[in-house]
């Protein structure tokens, strides 16, 4: 509303300040700053008069937004409340909510993606906790992260990453889904070539030090039985029983890195979308969201594709990289409003919101897998043969589901100093771009780890 | 005078602004690094200089100061000889030299994310056109640059040549049409070559242009923090990883804002005193 | 009389100074303006076939048009309050009789001396002090404090060359030191003031981090952090991201065509005398 006028004059004003400087513009100009600075000075108090919701919204994508503000939208009609809904990408949502509340206007609701920025302010006591609205639901495994018996967060999708592969490129040569490593380097020779249905390239793994890398490269040191932390949170990558699967780990690594593209170290999630999207690899590791934008732009290729969890040396066991996004709801004079609106869009919205990339955001709610509503999504059905590995994915015990930033015995900031230490990618980088020795590159990582960990 | 007063109320408002919106974030960022802070909305603990200690004695801290320098340095140097070079060319007499001297300056129109983003595309593993030449021509190691620290520090340095050459250029093109003409002929007339009429005239004549513009460069270089970061985000490997990127890196990934604080303090302190040596050696004399 | 030899040396010199500088831009231009499925398969220099769906989808899926007018608002404005601040506060160093001169121009540098990101935290928290926080006019006030020591360094050097008799004998006419100011000095200074409207114009229009920190809602994200949004989006690729490049930078190109005159010979006099 004033927002617009203030464009309006300023626009008129532009033409002519531009072409003609002169001591009567310079004033004139002055005097629109000044009216504009009155304005806007006026703007807060008009907003104060309403009340008002401010959410932070880390999902970017077209649909997503288009869903969250039609949730805010209708929240409006049925209450008058106002949802002011921001949008920014999901890595920078942390940074805009430490800005928001050091500069005094916290957001009410926000998206966090790391348990660790959850403790973090949780710590500080800008959370409320939401376990009225948890209780109310089923939940799957390994998604809640209480700390000290209260749920500071509600987490509205799994992001499992697992390796897509193309069916239709494994039916034509008579392959089946690997169990193994050796299987699956197999089958990536087999389709590696210049022919017809052929690829350039096999799979990609980035070894950036970034969190792509962190998510997608990591799923078969989780499947040969590894674990990063023991229960007195020490580090144990390099002890007795992890340090050679580790090493295995990075000798396999190196073994795909030939059938992998060059420019490994820049490679970021653009690549794994894009490699797969022109045909040029076979597999590539990723979460539902690479089929949610592939089916956008390429339905054919995009019902072609298929899953299988990260395979195990022995074939005895399969892991997925673990991943969740979630919002929180922060200790503001609307708090108890926000509670409202969260649990009014639980019941409501959420499904909604969960369509607008259906196969990425896996619910964390055991209900919705056989809400009606869900399920009758066109491309729920058309992906069912993912939607229903994404279910068992949370029920059978075999199947294991780590992550770095969840490593440890309860949910704590150290392992997401872990995470962003990016200890682990530099382990990839050392074996894959310097040649080190596999068990020098596992000792560095874990010393970085414990340093990272003591600080 | 009377209209002194209201110039002197004017001229008090903008120091009394600038000193409220420049020297308070200043301080801000300043007390910081005597803190421990895991977020800057934690509660900071006070620690004195230990932060000072633990970043001094830290190794990452020295090689990142270490590339910042050569960084600055070689893309300062790079500037220049180039912003001369092409100053000198656009001065003399070629056809379409307006015309020229709008696509020179081009560059140093365009913001550094579009920037970053045609280079990131020109250089694109698959259809780059960059990569492709590189690769045809026989470079294989540069058109995979972004696996090697060295190529991606050679990627960043060019990257900032080609954005900021231009401002030196326009300063230099501008302060050579000040230069008097008698005095090349006088040199012409003594015997004097090209280059000898560069090296004892021009040179000399342009000198307090020549040390506005290093300095004016070397502070923002040494503190540039977008075209790194939008380019390589410091890697690979810390290849190209200097202060300003390890200052977010630990300000904003690791959880330790009081650390970020202090190496940006440090890197504010080793700036001031490179340029107070540097108003030393050599005095700019209409200065202060 | 050149020799032939030394002709085809500087026009060869000349033709590498073009494709040296241009080409990046050239190629901005182009990628913009490919059809999709050719943009990733096939490269050659003059690529065809064209097609403006890049642009379409960029402006049907974002909210480029609001970006736009949000940076202009923001960047005009930044360009008024520097130069209303700058102007006064160069001339009275030349001019009065200020104690520390050198040091008030000197502290305006240390703004570039910190990294943006950890000025732009405190300077959010003044804004929300007095209440006008995620609004474009802090925008202007944060890009005012990066373009004002320029600015106030150019015109230092401006006013300085400029011979102190005409404002003397306008002021013998009786005139008012502030008349004098505004009907004098101002219009002859006009080459240096039109050199620092740019440069903040040219800051403002650029800025990332600010934008990033100021500005949290949707409808008033400027330019490049409406870039830095969707970069991030799948759904948009190269030939997107190349328009919208292209259309961030196209304001400033013709901006530069106008009153290139200026922005040059402005900073050059700024910087030899300053």
């Amino acid at each position: 509303m004033s927002e617009k006028d203030k464009k309006g004059s300023k626009s008129e004003n532009i033409g002519i300040t531009e072409k003609e400087i002169s001591r009567r513009k310079i004033l004139q100009g002055m005097g629109a700053v000044a009216g504009t600075a009155a304005l806007s000075l006026h703007a807060p108090y008009i907003h104060a008069k309403q009340k008002e919701i401010r959410f932070l919204n880390g999902e970017p994508s077209v649909q997503s937004v288009r869903a969250m503000r039609f949730a805010a939208a209708q929240y409006e009609k049925e209450t008058g409340i106002k949802v002011q809904m921001d949008t920014v990408p999901a890595g920078k949502a942390f940074e805009k909510v430490q800005t928001s509340i050091k500069g005094g206007r916290p957001y009410d609701i926000a998206t966090l993606i790391f348990v660790g920025d959850v403790l973090l302010l949780a710590g500080e006591n800008k959370l409320v906790p939401l376990n009225d609205i948890i209780k109310k639901y089923d939940w799957g495994p390994n998604i809640l992260f209480p700390m000290d018996g209260n749920n500071y967060w509600y987490p509205y999708d799994y992001n499992l990453c697992w390796i897509n592969y193309r069916m239709d490129l494994y039916e034509k040569a008579g392959l089946k889904e690997p169990q193994t490593w050796d299987q699956l380097n197999e089958n990536m020779t087999a389709l590696m070539g210049d022919g017809e249905n052929k690829t350039k390239q096999g799979i990609v793994h980035p070894i950036a030090s970034s969190g792509a890398t962190n998510y997608t490269s990591f799923g078969y040191l989780w499947a040969n039985g590894v674990s990063l932390l023991d229960d007195d949170w020490n580090v144990v990558l390099d002890d007795e029983k992890n340090l050679g699967r580790t090493v295995e780990y990075l000798e396999h690594f190196q073994s795909m890195v030939p059938m992998m593209p060059p420019g490994l170290a820049k490679a970021g999630w653009g690549i794994l979308v894009g490699g797969i999207q022109n045909g040029q690899l076979s597999h590539c590791p990723g979460t539902g969201r690479l089929i949610d934008v592939i089916n956008v732009k390429n339905s054919e290729l995009a019902s072609n594709l298929g899953i299988f969890p990260f395979p195990s040396p022995d074939g005895s066991n399969v892991a997925l990289n673990h991943g969740y996004d979630g919002w929180v709801v922060l200790d503001t004079a609307m708090s108890d409003e926000a509670l409202r609106f969260m649990e009014w869009f639980s019941d409501e919205h959420l499904i909604n919101f969960l369509h607008t990339s259906p196969v990425h955001y896996q619910p964390t709610r055991m209900d919705i897998y056989e809400d009606a509503r869900w399920l009758s999504h066109p491309d729920i059905e058309k992906f069912s043969h993912i939607t229903s590995w994404q279910k068992r994915f949370l029920t059978d015990e075999n199947v294991i589901i780590k992550s770095i930033d969840t490593e440890g015995p309860y949910p704590d900031m150290r392992a997401g100093k872990i995470f962003r230490s990016y200890a682990l990618p530099e382990m990839l980088q050392n074996k894959v771009l310097k040649g080190m020795p596999a068990d020098e590159c596992v000792k560095i990582a874990a010393d970085k780890m414990r340093e990272v960990i003591a600080g | 005078m009377r209209g002194d007063r209201s110039l002197y109320i004017l001229f008090f408002l903008g120091c009394a602004l600038t000193g409220v919106l420049i020297l308070y974030p200043a301080y801000y960022a300043v007390q910081l690094s005597f803190f421990d802070a895991d977020s800057f909305i934690s509660t900071p603990v006070w620690v004195g200089l230990e932060n000072y200690k633990t970043v001094l004695a830290d190794s990452e801290f020295w090689s990142a100061l270490i590339r910042g320098i050569i960084f600055a340095g070689t893309a300062i140097c790079l500037q220049i000889l180039l912003g001369i070079g092409f100053a000198l060319i656009l001065d003399s007499a070629i056809p379409g030299k307006i015309i020229l001297r709008g696509i020179t300056v081009l560059p140093y129109l365009l913001p550094t994310v579009v920037v970053a983003l045609i280079f990131q595309w020109m250089l694109d593993d698959h259809i780059g056109i960059l990569t492709v030449l590189l690769e045809n021509l026989g470079f294989e190691e540069a058109a995979t640059w972004a696996n090697s620290p060295f190529w991606s520090m050679v990627l960043v340095i060019f990257v900032s040549v080609w954005l900021w050459t231009p401002f030196v250029t326009v300063c230099f093109l501008a302060g050579l049409q000040s230069v008097p003409e008698e005095m090349y002929e006088a040199a012409r007339v003594d015997g004097a070559n090209a280059w000898q009429r560069f090296w004892h005239i021009t040179l000399p004549q342009l000198r307090p242009v020549l040390l506005v513009v290093v300095l004016l460069r070397a502070i923002w270089m040494f503190n540039k923090f977008d075209i790194v970061w939008l380019l390589t985000g410091g890697g690979p490997m810390h290849g190209t990883e200097h202060l300003p990127i390890l200052a977010y890196r630990k300000a904003f990934d690791a959880f330790d804002v009081g650390i970020g604080a202090t190496i940006s303090t440090i890197s504010f302190l080793i700036l001031t005193i490179a340029i107070l040596l540097f108003f030393w050696r050599f005095p700019i004399d209409e200065r202060k | 009389m050149k020799k032939t030899s030394t002709r085809i040396g500087i026009g060869i010199i000349v033709a590498l100074m073009v494709t040296y500088s241009f080409f990046p831009v050239y190629w901005m231009l182009i990628s913009g303006l490919r059809e999709y499925e050719s943009l990733f398969s096939s490269i050659s220099l003059v690529p065809g076939p064209f097609s403006t769906a890049s642009y379409t989808q960029l402006l049907e899926l974002t909210d480029y048009p609001t970006w736009f007018l949000n940076s202009v608002v923001v960047a005009t404005g930044t360009v008024l309050i520097t130069l209303v601040l700058a102007i006064p506060i160069s001339y009275a160093v030349t001019r009065l009789e200020i104690r520390f001169k050198g040091a008030i121009v000197g502290t305006m540098l240390y703004a570039y001396m910190f990294p943006p990101m950890l000025l732009a935290i405190p300077l959010y928290s003044i804004f929300v002090d007095i209440g006008i926080s995620d609004t474009l006019l802090s925008l202007c006030i944060s890009h005012t404090t990066i373009s004002l020591p320029l600015g106030v360094w150019l015109l230092w050097g401006f006013f300085k060359q400029l011979p102190f008799d005409v404002e003397e004998a306008a002021m013998v006419d009786g005139c008012t030191r502030l008349k004098a100011f505004f009907y004098v000095v101002l219009p002859l200074s006009l080459p240096g003031i039109v050199t620092v409207a740019i440069f903040s114009f040219l800051l403002s229009w650029t800025d990332y981090t600010f934008a990033l920190v100021m500005i949290g809602s949707d409808s008033l994200k400027t330019l490049p952090a409406g870039l830095d949004t969707i970069s991030g989006w799948y759904e948009l690729q190269w030939g997107e991201l190349m328009a919208g490049s292209t259309l961030i930078a196209l304001p400033l190109l013709v901006l530069f065509l106008f009153l290139s005159r200026y922005f040059i010979h402005g900073l050059a006099s700024g910087a030899l005398k300053g």
